[in-house]
């Protein structure tokens, strides 16, 4: 199954997923409110990464939801709101370790990334490569390969 | 109900042409998505590239000509316009001479043959008075880079790259998918330094960040020419073979030692420059160097890209693998006529004061065009014809632009949409969108070439450039220019000489690669027995006899800029102008309700310390005065760090706080002619 994954060292904080997240959310506004997916620049650190929901497969949200509003989509993988269901009670928000769910203070539900049913808008608008839609195992590849060129870069071998 | 269908064509929403899949059904465009099978973007768009279906179907598209009457604009048919138009023409030319006509590109519609096909056609019609946009953006970038080393490399060797320097560009922002080759290759151990006096999108994942005070890049430049040639770190095979007047240079850098540059550049230098050095010697000769327009905007702008670009020279970086790479040319016809019809002898406007930028671009100079035409001087000046520019916005001291703009006896403009300066105009015509042309575009970067798809059929009243200039030319007299039919049989005469045809870009429409990369070309040239570089000397030149000879200075020389130089009490901010922002293109996109929300307001950027002084927060209105004039804008107040106390930046296109009210079109770079847009003496007042 694949997932939205972060490598925080590309990311330059450009909001372009924000921007798409919202207008992919909304069809008409491109506001950050709207968004799923969230920047995260922290100067003083000098510290940039999205953050966007991570569907866990024990997802807290869902447990804690008194409405049965939050289920699992079978084809996608996703951890989705019914927001015809979602009482606005926040305690999804209040459950994710992540603060990955946002409270929609005009329709007074909780929103959240529901992967834009398979092929997520904020990967596609990545330009600096953070964001990528894979399933884990590659993720781990990858990072193992980049790692692997590190080290030896750091052993001269 | 149709199937829907995806046609591969080129983005045109910025000027970086990403590769897209327009989605069309039923005949009309419903999404645009990223072409993953691209080299350049991979499936990745700017959250503009995906709006162009906004911008397309936007609702205050022009459909129809319009002709401005006592009652305001009226529409009118193409021919009627097209006949109006050339019989006016026709008359100011018989009366004034063809140099009181001018053409003006713009960033907007095509691909670059809009560039091309202006110039030809102006030429075509007897007069010399060629402008656009390249003339304040861009151009004094090849200038320096060509005065060095006799080209410009737009798109560094990113790959194969060791240490990138991205010195006064903010790519996320600027050219967003150029964001993943630097990435790509840090992904691979390339280090990355960032130069900009602001904490750009770039800057958070530098591995060197310099914060240099807007105007000072040539001490730094020099600073770390200084530094690599004391410890030895400079490549004098290439020096002894390749270039002229190193030992001048190496004598003048001398005095950029690590407490002069701390001054000028206000950064700790001999913290920075020592490990600036250091990885620059490592990656050589594999270091690319961008220089972005933030070095363009100053009085000392050519001087201190010229320092820049010898750094190249220095490390051997010149059309190196992963360096500053020339690419090869795909062996397009070109559609200019200067060897022609030169009409050098009409005095194109600006050419007496800047002849470097008529020699190195043929650009005429825009500023001084505003002058010509409310003075008269150097001679009447009196219709333009201009293409998708929207120079309200983006030229500086918006005032005298209106003003000098609606004084035309003839004012013709081509745009999508009635913006700021097409308001202006006499006739305004509907122009075809990117999706609605089929042109040729380079990547040059890639070696690949592409032809765009003309997706949807324009309307009948709305042309591409090529059909315009091509009916004009004919009215004029001066149809033997303009031979083909349309813009297809064009696209088939650009590429007769080449080694390719039309049909094999149709079946490669993510490009298709015309050359592999060659590397160090200037030593097969020499062996061949030709010229190493394209410079009066055939050498990259550290000293430049041809600067010397039109009176300006031979070296590289570093003048502060006036806001270091002389401090105004009365103005005591720097006021940097035109940093980029993703979802605008400089004047561009504003009228689109859903790109807009994205940043519905100006503001003016500036430093926690200076917001405090001034007691103002962020949504606060503050003025900001300069020698020129005065607008209001909302504060917003940034995290420490992110711009230098005493610096503000303000960038462009917002017509509700025009910050082109404030800069300087009196204060140029000497051998440029580019304006001072990016170091504006200002006081801010709360409102």
């Amino acid at each position: 199954m694949k997932t939205v994954t972060i490598n925080p060292k590309n990311c330059v904080g450009c909001r372009n997923c924000e921007m798409a997240c919202a207008y992919a959310q909304t069809g008409d506004s491109c506001a950050r409110k709207w968004a799923n997916i969230r920047v995260v620049n922290n100067v003083p650190m000098r510290f940039v990464m999205p953050m966007t929901c991570f569907h866990c497969e024990e997802a807290w949200c869902m447990d804690v939801c008194p409405a049965h509003a939050i289920t699992r989509n079978e084809q996608t993988g996703a951890v989705v709101i019914d927001q015809s269901r979602c009482a606005g009670c926040k305690m999804c928000i209040l459950a994710c370790p992540y603060g990955n769910i946002h409270f929609d203070h005009e329709a007074m539900v909780s929103r959240k990334c529901d992967l834009c049913g398979g092929d997520p808008e904020c990967v596609k608008h990545c330009i600096g490569g953070a964001l990528q839609f894979e399933d884990i195992d590659e993720f781990e590849e990858r990072k193992s390969r980049s790692i692997n060129a590190k080290i030896a870069s750091l052993l001269n071998v | 109900m149709s199937e829907e269908k995806i046609v591969k064509t080129l983005c045109r929403m910025c000027d970086d042409h990403c590769g897209i899949d327009v989605h069309v059904k039923d005949g009309k465009v419903v999404k645009i998505e990223g072409n993953r099978e691209h080299e350049w973007n991979h499936g990745r768009l700017c959250i503009k590239g995906s709006h162009g279906v906004e911008m397309i179907y936007a609702k205050d598209r022009i459909h129809k000509p319009l002709k401005k009457t006592e009652n305001g604009f009226v529409e009118i048919s193409l021919e009627q316009a097209l006949d109006e138009i050339c019989e006016k023409l026709g008359k100011i030319r018989d009366e004034y001479g063809a140099r009181s006509i001018g053409v003006w590109k713009g960033e907007a519609t095509g691909f670059a043959q809009e560039e091309e096909l202006a110039r030809r056609w102006i030429h075509a019609l007897g007069s010399s008075n060629y402008f656009s946009n390249d003339s304040e953006c861009s151009i004094a970038r090849l200038i320096g880079a060509s005065l060095v080393y006799g080209r410009w490399s737009a798109q560094p060797n990113y790959p194969n790259s060791r240490c990138i320097v991205i010195w006064g560009s903010n790519p996320p922002h600027a050219h967003p998918n150029m964001t993943q080759q630097i990435n790509a290759a840090r992904e691979k151990g390339a280090k990355l330094i960032v130069i900009d006096p602001r904490y750009s999108a770039m800057a958070r994942q530098a591995d060197i960040y310099v914060q240099v005070k807007p105007g000072s890049d040539g001490a730094l430049a020099h600073g770390i020419a200084r530094e690599l040639i004391a410890h030895g770190w400079i490549d004098r095979e290439f020096i002894d073979n390749y270039s002229v007047g190193y030992d001048k240079y190496e004598a003048y850098v001398q005095k950029f030692d690590y407490a002069y540059v701390s001054g000028e550049c206000g950064i700790d230098a001999a913290a920075l420059i020592p490990q600036i050095a250091a990885e620059l010697h490592k990656a050589a000769p594999r270091v690319a160097i961008y220089v972005g327009n933030g070095l363009e905007h100053h009085e000392n702008g050519i001087n201190n890209i010229r320092a820049v670009f010898c750094l190249d020279g220095l490390l051997g970086s010149v059309d190196a693998e992963g360096g500053n790479y020339f690419s090869v040319p795909s062996g397009q016809r070109s559609l200019t006529i200067y060897n022609e019809r030169p009409l050098l002898e009409q005095g194109p406007i600006g050419v007496d004061k800047y002849p470097v930028l008529y020699d190195y671009h043929k650009e005429c100079h825009t500023m001084t065009l505003m002058d010509a035409i409310l003075s008269g001087k150097p001679y009447p000046f009196k219709a333009l014809v201009m293409t998708a520019a929207n120079p309200v916005l983006t030229n500086p001291n918006t005032p005298k632009v209106k003003k000098a703009l609606a004084s035309l006896d003839l004012f013709v403009v081509r745009d999508l949409f009635l913006t700021e300066t097409a308001q202006l105009a006499d006739y305004v015509l509907p122009a075809a969108s990117y999706l609605e042309r089929s042109e040729l575009h380079t990547f040059s970067g890639l070696q690949k070439i592409a032809l765009t798809s003309r997706v949807l059929q324009p309307e009948p009243d709305v042309q591409d450039e090529y059909q315009f200039f091509h009916d004009t030319a004919h009215r004029l007299g001066a149809g033997e220019w303009f031979p083909w039919k349309d813009e297809d049989e064009l696209n088939e005469w650009l590429v007769e000489d080449c080694a390719f045809t039309i049909e094999d870009l149709k079946n490669n429409p993510s490009g298709y690669h015309y050359a592999e990369h060659q590397f160090q070309k200037y030593k097969a040239n020499a062996a061949a027995g030709k010229k190493p570089f394209n410079t009066p000397t055939g050498k990259m030149e550290f000293a430049c006899q041809y600067l010397k000879d039109l009176g300006y200075q031979e070296l590289p020389e570093y003048f502060p800029p006036r806001s270091n130089a002389s401090p105004s009490a009365e103005y005591p901010f720097t006021l940097v102008t035109g940093a980029r922002k993703v979802m605008y293109y400089h004047g561009r996109n504003h009228n689109l309700p859903g790109l807009a929300s994205a940043m519905p307001d100006p503001e003016i950027e500036m430093n926690p310390q200076d917001a405090e002084r001034l007691h103002v927060a962020s949504g606060d209105v503050v003025r900001v005065t300069s020698a020129i004039g005065s607008i209001e804008i909302p504060v917003a107040v940034m995290q420490e760090g992110e711009i230098g106390v005493g610096v503000v930046q303000i960038t462009h296109g917002w017509k509700q706080a025009d910050v082109n009210r404030i800069t300087h079109d009196d204060r140029f770079d000497p051998i440029s002619g580019f304006p001072l847009m990016k170091a504006v003496q200002v006081k801010i007042e709360k409102v």
